[in-house]
Formats: C-alpha cells, structure tokens, sequence
C-alpha cells in the first residue's frame, strides 16, 4: 500500500520557480490499480518520483506499507518495483542479463533470480528475445525487459510510469493482462498515463492530476457521479479543464 | 561491498562485449605512446650521430683569400663546397645549414697580424643547423689558438702567457641519469595514460548512462549510491591498471628492441614495478576526477569536452621543469602531477627514493583521490543527476 500526502515540489528555473507538484494527495491500496491520468506536464512523473525516492518533496511524506520512505530510502526501494519514465535498458548485456544485473543489487541469490526470470519472462511473453543483446531491441522488448528487471525482486508494491508508451496494440494488451495479474496477485499497483481510454479500461481507482494538482480522485463511477456526466470522457474534460491529451 | 562487486562486474562485462572500444583501450593506447617515443628518440639519435661524424660540407665565400684556413678545416673535417648563387638565399630557403665568409681584406690583414674577420652565418632559429654551426665555431677557435699559440712562440714569448685559464669539463654524471636527460617525456606520456587511462569507461558509465535513460532505474534500486559510484570506479581502475602495465611492458619491449639510447632505459621489472606504484594514486586521482565531473555534466559531449583541459594538467610540471628546473623538496611529493613527474624522474634515472618520500607520496595521492572520491559520491546523491529527460 502507498500512501501520498500534501506533495509538493517545485523547480527553479529562469523565470523563477515553477510549482510541478502542488499538495498531491491520494492512498493506493494493495489488490487495486491506481491510475494517474493528466495530461503531460501535469506533474505525473514528478509525484511518482517522489513515490519511489529518487525526489524529496519539500513538503508531505510518502508511506509504504505504512513506514515513511524519508526514514529508509533502501528499505522503500525494496518494497517497491519501479519502471521509471527512463527506460534504457543495457545494450551489451542480453535482457537476462539486464535483469540479473538488478536482481543482485537487489542481493537476491542466483537461484532465486534465475526463478524470478523464468516466470516473469513467461508472463511476459519474452522468452524468445531473453538471451539476445537488448542492442536493436523493438520498443515493446525494451519496455518488457525493463518491467520484468523492475520486478525482479517481488516487490509488493509496483510503480510504472507511462509503461503503454509507445507500444503497439498487441502489446499493450499484453501488458495490461500482466498488470491485472499483478493486481490479482494481491499487489498495489500504480501506473500513470496520459489516455483516458486506458485508464478507464484498466483502473479501479483514478486520480485526476491537472497543473500539479489533484482535480479529483475515486473510482471512474464515483468519478461520473461527482461531475454529473455519463460518459467518463466528458467527465475528464470536465476536471482538468480542457480536452488536451484526450485524443494523444 | 556486494554491490560494489555487482556493479564493477557489469561494467566490465559490458566493455569486454565492446570488442573495438576494449580494443582501442588496452592495445593501440599502450602501443601508440612507446612507438612513438622510442621511434623518436632512436631518430633523434641517429641523426645527431650522424651530424656529428660525418665530414661537413659548406659553402665558403672568399676561400681564395685563406687557403691555408681552407685546407686546415678540410683536415677537420669540414669540406669546401662548390657554390654559386646567393648564399644568403641559400640560408634563408633552409637549403643550406650554414656557409663561412671569408672577410675582403683577410690576406692583408692576416699579412699585418690583424685579427681577420671570418663570419659565421646561419639561422639561429633552425635546430638542424644547430650541430654544424657549433663545429664550425669549434674549429675555428682551435685554428685560431693554435695560430696564435705558434706566433707568441715564434716572438719567443710562453703561449701559456695568453691563456691565463685553463678550463675544462669532468661531467660527474652518471651513465644512469644521462638516460633521464633523454626520459624528459616520459613522465609525461605515463602520468597522461595513468590519469586518463580509465576516462572513456568512466564517462561513460556516468554521463553516459545517464544519457542513455538507465541511470534512473539503477539509483531507484536499494544498493546504496556510494557502492554504485565505487563499483564504476573500480571497474575503470581496473582498465586503467591493466592499459598502464601494457604501456609499460611496451616500452620494455620497445627499449630492448631500439638501438642506442633507448636499449639503455632502466627498464628492468623492479624498476617497471616501481612506477607502476607511482602512478597508482594518479589513476585513482583521474578516475574519481573524471566521475565527478561526468556527474555534473549535462551529457556525454560536455564531459568530454573536460577532456582537452585536462590532457593539459599533466604537462604543466614538466614544462615548468624545462624553462627552470629545481632541485627537489619534500612538499614537491604532495603537489600532484609535479610529485608523479619527480617520483618516475627518480626511478628511471636509477635513484634511491627514500621512504619519507614514499609515504609523503602516497598519503597526499591517496588522500585527494579519496577527496575527490568523496565528491563523486556527493554528486550521486545528488536529485538532478538521475533524472535524465
């Protein structure tokens, strides 16, 4: 389980400071899929960097299963699998390669990364690119490679952001089979992404980012209701304040 | 430690599977600088030897005026050459090293016992003419004390009378320290190869990946920044070490394969051992620099553009050397890149480094590698190196 409260962090910048992240808010709960829907700027990938420690906010704190990240960096990053918006994958090394090299800075043993690769390279589907080097690799390998790398070490809590950019439609249908697994697993998965459609399709809860703010959250009926549309769409539009990012 | 283990591990693996960049690093590098300096210095050699021995032959304007001259300095070994043309043109388009003029009035005024005037002319700034014209001065003093020798004796008078001092040179060096006069590059090249011997790898892995988007994921692990930084160090280190011994083994190779003053070299493995210790704490100096600067830079090219200005560093002292040299102090050993330059100066001129000098050495090396591996990791920890877009 996640836990956001009160986020915020800003940016210098020429023009003075920018506010990227302005009081973000919300709770994920284990055996659900939080969506992070917002247009790009919105300040998506800076909440989820401050969710997996690479960012301090300044203010507010984040709760992993219950224990604030500030106090243990490393022990949150146990916990969590993280699939940043940067993606490189090693391209000399072969994606089993890729993943082992995680799973010992993760300090799993060699059986158990070995075991941990074979089953999420069958979930995934990668078995027949797992021990070609990553060099060349389609989009849709790279991605595959660096979701099972993030996920090598089991964690409870899974973090993913933007993971459908730019992969095709098999492909991202792939993908979200695995994500509802992951849920079905018991995990507490978030994810952000800039589609309507795939959050609507996907997620048990959503939260609504707009200009580093959170416009609304809830689950997508909670989230009709409290805008009085029908059609999840307008009720987007409706919260962010204009219909940037909808048709991307 | 594990981590660091992890880390350093990958970091070579992945450069073994860069066939034509491992290649690049641990042949042409250690091959390239003793080729280089052992195919100088035999050159170099060859060729004072050559002007040195071989019989001289210039022009000579008005040489009818002194036969007696002409004859002497053909005894000398310096020839008269036929010329016709302008020889000051001559010296000027660099065709001719050196010609003797031979004054006007050189008949009558050696008939008068007048000192007669013979010139000298030549370019003082072309280095090749610099061995003909010192043997054409030096015959030409010897002519003249002898003649003048021989005219005090035939007006009765002791020459001894007119040469008041008799000076001579008793050169005290050593056979050993006269192949450091030859090793005054040496340092240099050795002292570059250590200091960025590991550079490539080290931008790579920082400011590299970093721009290649991995850096992200990898700090989003639990291994602590500082095994991260260490491991990729390391792993450079460990390139640099094994590109250093090569170099060094090379230039053992090259020594007792060249002829003259490069088979001469103290090159033997106690003394190759020797430097390979001083140069330790510079390759750690080097690859901690380049890690902090690769990790506040924004891309790879801005790292890389570093590369110049410090190329530059470690020639510093052994310019500075040349236009004055100084005679070695203690604080010398703690200067970095000074201290390297006089510590290879020592063991290939054969000398005893005592060991006030040795820990003086290497507590000032191995303290400001550990300072700038210290700001390396401060840099890691740093929020604006991970995130890469």
């Amino acid at each position: 389980m996640i836990v956001a409260e009160n986020l915020r962090k800003t940016f210098k910048s020429k023009t003075g400071d920018v506010i990227a992240v302005d009081g973000v808010g919300f709770e994920a709960r284990d055996g659900e899929i939080t969506g992070l829907l917002g247009p790009n700027g919105a300040g998506k990938t800076t909440t989820l960097r401050m969710l997996y420690t690479l960012m301090a906010p300044e203010q507010g704190r984040v709760l992993i299963d219950g224990r604030d990240v500030a106090a243990d960096p490393a022990a949150a990053r146990r916990a969590l699998g993280v699939l940043p918006d940067a993606r490189g994958v090693y391209k000399r090394l072969t994606a089993r390669e890729n993943v082992r090299y995680f799973g010992e800075l993760h300090g799993l043993s060699r059986e158990e990364i070995d075991r941990r690769t074979q089953a999420l390279a069958q979930a995934l589907q990668m078995d027949d690119f797992l021990d070609r080097q990553t060099e060349g690799f389609s989009q849709g390998q790279r991605t595959k490679t660096a979701i099972a790398r993030a996920l090598v070490h089991d964690p409870r809590n899974v973090i993913l952001d933007e993971p459908t950019n730019g992969l095709d439609v098999m492909t991202t249908r792939g993908l979200r089979g695995f994500l509802k697994q992951l849920r079905d697993e018991g995990r507490c998965v978030i994810f952000s992404s800039h589609i309507m459609q795939e959050v609507a399709a996907l997620c048990d809860r959503i939260v609504v980012i707009a200009h580093g703010r959170v416009a609304a959250q809830g689950t997508p009926d909670e989230l009709r209701a409290q805008t009085g549309q029908d059609n999840l769409e307008e009720a987007f539009v409706r919260l962010i304040g204009s219909d940037e990012g909808l048709h991307a | 430690m594990k981590s660091m283990f992890t880390v350093w591990w990958k970091e070579l693996l992945e450069l073994s599977r860069d066939r034509r960049t491992l290649m690049l690093a641990l042949v042409m590098g250690p091959l390239l600088a003793p080729a280089l300096f052992v195919g100088l210095l035999t050159l170099a050699e060859t060729r004072a030897k050559d002007q040195m021995e071989k019989p001289l032959t210039i022009a000579m304007v008005g040489a009818e005026q002194a036969p007696n001259l002409v004859a002497w300095l053909a005894g000398q070994g310096i020839q008269r050459k036929d010329f016709k043309g302008d020889p000051d043109a001559a010296i000027r388009s660099q065709a001719e090293d050196v010609y003797l003029r031979i004054g006007g009035d050189y008949a009558q005024q050696w008939r008068d016992g007048e000192p007669a005037l013979v010139e000298i002319v030549h370019d003082s700034t072309r280095q090749d003419a610099e061995v003909p014209v010192r043997r054409l001065e030096n015959a030409l003093a010897r002519y003249g004390q002898q003649v003048g020798a021989l005219r005090l004796l035939s007006r009765g008078i002791n020459p001894a009378v007119a040469a008041p001092l008799a000076v001579s040179h008793k050169d005290l060096s050593t056979p050993e320290s006269r192949k450091g006069i030859a090793m005054a590059m040496l340092p240099y090249l050795l002292i570059l190869s250590a200091f960025l011997g590991g550079a490539y790898l080290i931008i790579d892995a920082t400011a590299g990946e970093r721009e290649r988007q991995s850096l992200e994921p990898l700090l989003a692990t639990p291994a602590p920044r500082g095994a991260v930084v260490s491991g990729k160090i390391a792993a450079a280190c460990s390139v640099g070490l094994l590109s250093l011994l090569l170099t060094l083994l090379a230039f053992k190779l090259g020594a007792s394969v060249a002829p003259g003053i490069a088979r001469q070299l103290d090159m033997g493995l106690m003394s190759i051992a020797k430097m390979l210790a001083v140069l330790l704490p510079m390759l750690f100096i080097g690859t901690s620099l380049l890690t902090y600067i690769a990790a506040g830079a924004k891309s790879v090219k801005e790292a890389q553009s570093y590369m110049t200005f410090l190329m530059l560093m470690p020639m510093i002292p052994t310019i500075v050397l040349m236009v004055s040299p100084v005679k070695n102090q203690l604080w010398m050993f703690a200067v970095p890149f000074l201290a390297q330059n006089q510590m290879l100066l020592k063991v290939v001129r054969s000398e005893t480094v005592p060991p006030v000098e040795w820990m003086v050495y290497f507590a000032a090396g191995f303290g400001l590698a550990a300072l700038l591996w210290f700001a390396a990791t401060r840099r890691y920890h740093q929020e604006r190196l991970a995130i890469s877009a």
